[in-house]
């Protein structure tokens, strides 16, 4: 397999077996989620000591726990003496997990904390320290988000969300209270590849017209993307698509309140901006401030995070296979919301990007047959294109990035493929390249 | 001790509401969506909640905000997705999947109010999807189905998904 063939950014192509074929999956287990900061969980998530919270780094079973001291450990969640999983339940609290079969059981720091006939067994003679549970080697938090990353080598979090954090602070730091994931996680297994749904939702505009016409007709307030119903017009110049961050991605409004106005009822949401947009223009500056918080903006964390100020959701996708994921959802609030408002947010992500949500169901099936026209024989060798207004980006100002213009151009996935090649291109962290591309300070450096 | 409540309704009840339980499936797997309106209350209240996985012995706090919801609808929002259902283009659903609901362990009991009745019942849905695939998702249910006139209308139901994580890509169906 050679990796440089399968993705070629300058004319959008990707092979198809991209999505299908097991050694490469296998190779992005070890070289894209072994390698990259994963989101492990929300620190409202586990606000408690002991506090702990189940997720997936790939496919590895990993458990979060607060510590006494209030700081944040992740372990894989096996038993170090035959491989079971300790713990079974996928939140909660707890003082020490025991595995089920012969009654290890190890204290929320990971030590083994006690054997079942220690002495009679094991003549004494086990040493607990070497079979303590075994640690994620990377973990930390950024405003509120803890990430885990298995690779000691790889770059600190505050590098690889680089420039990112730009359009991130947008959501975790406009206003001083910071952000919340509330709800229990909204599970649901789809028979897709996990890099398209990705891709939809980073860049892709383009299908929010057709494959949601039928939610966009029955809510008429949720015109998502400036698209009319059925893809028949379009305004190009009210969003950016914003890419060449490290892999890490953002389609944003510039209106400052489109995220909140498709709510049925919007005036209590818009309401709460107005009254907090000095506050979040003092915390971010005026561009920020003005066109982004409250706007309807998708950012992507590569390479599994998406979540959507303005619609509220939150999302990762733990891949199962070449061929499946689960699609694990939460509603997202800021802290200084007034509790109607948080209640209104999360009643309204369950309805539109919930297990029965108007606009999500929309989307499972296309990325199923996305994912299954790829596995065939004669499909397999096949191409797919995401090669829509080539070369029609660039620098602008007070925005970082690899810019295009509006929400409906394939800039981004373009983008999220050429950063998916340069992981699986390389043997370490030393040979993965970092780019900020038009960071603000080397401008400003410039102007200076 | 005999356990004087809930009561068992009486038998013309049962099977009143027992038939009313398999013409509201079997309108369902017809797609009669606008029929089966017409055996909702007006003030209708259909829940489904999320849940997780928790050890037994968790004494955690409940989640701020509220655990959230696979369905929290009234009839205006049942209506919503309807209306999104017959706009033709609902992609998923065309050709139309091959659903067939099986309504099972059937109690009615009395309820509080004279004219309602509590009725407990599971439901089976199955999904052929246009993969090919079957689905088959199950629930339980607790109704209040209130009498107004000849006919009993449903009040509320309530709707315990058996599912930790979703098996389907969609929930293009009622429960």
């Amino acid at each position: 397999m050679d990796v440089a063939d399968l993705v070629d950014t300058s004319t959008g192509r990707q092979s198809r077996s991209i999505y299908s074929s097991e050694p490469i999956y296998r190779q992005e287990l070890e070289r894209v989620f072994g390698r990259c900061w994963l989101f492990l969980a929300h620190t409202s998530q586990i606000p408690q000591p002991n506090d702990f919270f189940r997720t997936y780094m790939g496919e590895d079973d990993v458990i979060v726990i607060r510590q006494k001291d209030g700081s944040v450990k992740a372990f894989l969640n096996t038993c170090t003496h035959r491989g079971n999983r300790i713990c079974r339940a996928d939140r909660g609290n707890a003082r020490s997990f025991t595995c089920n079969y012969h009654g290890w059981s190890f204290a929320p720091d990971g030590a083994l904390a006690g054997v079942p006939l220690e002495n009679e067994a094991y003549f004494g003679e086990l040493d607990r320290s070497k079979f303590g549970l075994v640690p994620v080697a990377q973990v930390a938090e950024y405003k509120g988000l803890i990430f885990g990353n298995f690779d000691p080598a790889a770059p600190s979090l505050e590098d690889y969300l680089g420039d990112a954090k730009f359009y991130l602070d947008v959501w975790l730091d406009a206003l001083p209270g910071g952000t919340s994931l509330v709800g229990e996680t909204q599970k649901m297994v789809l028979n897709t590849n996990w890099k398209l749904p990705v891709e939809n939702v980073c860049g892709d505009g383009y299908h929010l017209g057709w494959a949601h016409a039928g939610a966009m007709m029955a809510v008429q307030s949720m015109d998502l993307s400036g698209l009319s119903v059925g893809n028949s017009s379009a305004n190009l110049e009210g969003g950016l698509s914003v890419a060449g961050l490290n892999g890490h991605m953002a389609l944003t409004f510039l209106d400052g309140v489109s995220g909140y106005a498709f709510y049925p009822d919007p005036k209590p949401m818009l309401d709460y901006l107005e009254a907090n947009r000095p506050t979040a223009i003092e915390r971010l500056g005026k561009t920020r401030g003005e066109q982004l918080w409250g706007s309807q903006i998708n950012i992507t964390i590569f390479p599994n995070l998406q979540f959507l100020p303005g619609l509220n959701w939150f999302r990762v996708y733990h891949p199962k296979g070449p061929g499946q994921i689960e699609q694990w959802t939460w509603a997202m609030v800021e802290n200084d919301m007034p509790e109607e408002i948080k209640a209104t947010i999360l009643d309204n992500q369950c309805l539109t990007f919930g297990l029965a949500g108007l606009f999500d169901n929309d989307d499972g099936d296309n990325l199923a047959a996305c994912t299954e026209q790829s596995r065939g024989w004669r499909t397999s060798q096949m191409d797919v294109y995401t090669n829509m207004a080539l070369g029609r980006s660039g620098a602008r100002e007070g925005f970082p990035g690899d810019i295009a213009a509006g929400l409906v151009s394939e800039h981004n996935q373009r983008y999220f493929y050429r950063r998916w090649q340069e992981h699986m291109q390389a043997s370490s962290w030393s040979d993965v390249p970092a780019y900020n591309l038009n960071s603000l300070a080397s401008r400003e450096a410039v102007d200076a | 001790m005999l356990d004087v409540r809930p009561q068992p309704a009486l038998h013309d009840t049962v099977t009143a509401l027992t038939q009313r339980l398999f013409h509201e499936a079997r309108l369902l797997d017809d797609e009669r969506f606008e029929e089966w309106l017409e055996l909702l209350c007006e003030d209708v209240s259909y829940h489904m909640a999320l849940k997780s996985r928790r050890f037994r012995a968790d004494r955690s706090a409940p989640i701020a905000v509220g655990a959230g919801n696979v369905f929290n609808d009234n009839l205006a929002r049942l209506k919503l997705r309807i209306d999104r259902l017959r706009s033709g283009f609902v992609w998923a659903e065309d050709p139309p999947n091959f659903v067939r609901r099986v309504v099972s362990n059937v109690e009615v009991l009395d309820a509080d109010e004279p004219n309602e009745a509590v009725v407990h019942s599971v439901v089976v849905i199955h999904r052929n999807r246009i993969d090919g695939q079957t689905r088959l998702l199950t629930a339980g249910r607790t109704d209040r189905w209130r009498k107004g006139g000849e006919s009993w209308l449903l009040a509320a139901r309530e709707i315990a998904l058996d599912h930790s994580v979703l098996p389907d890509s969609n929930v293009n169906v009622f429960f």
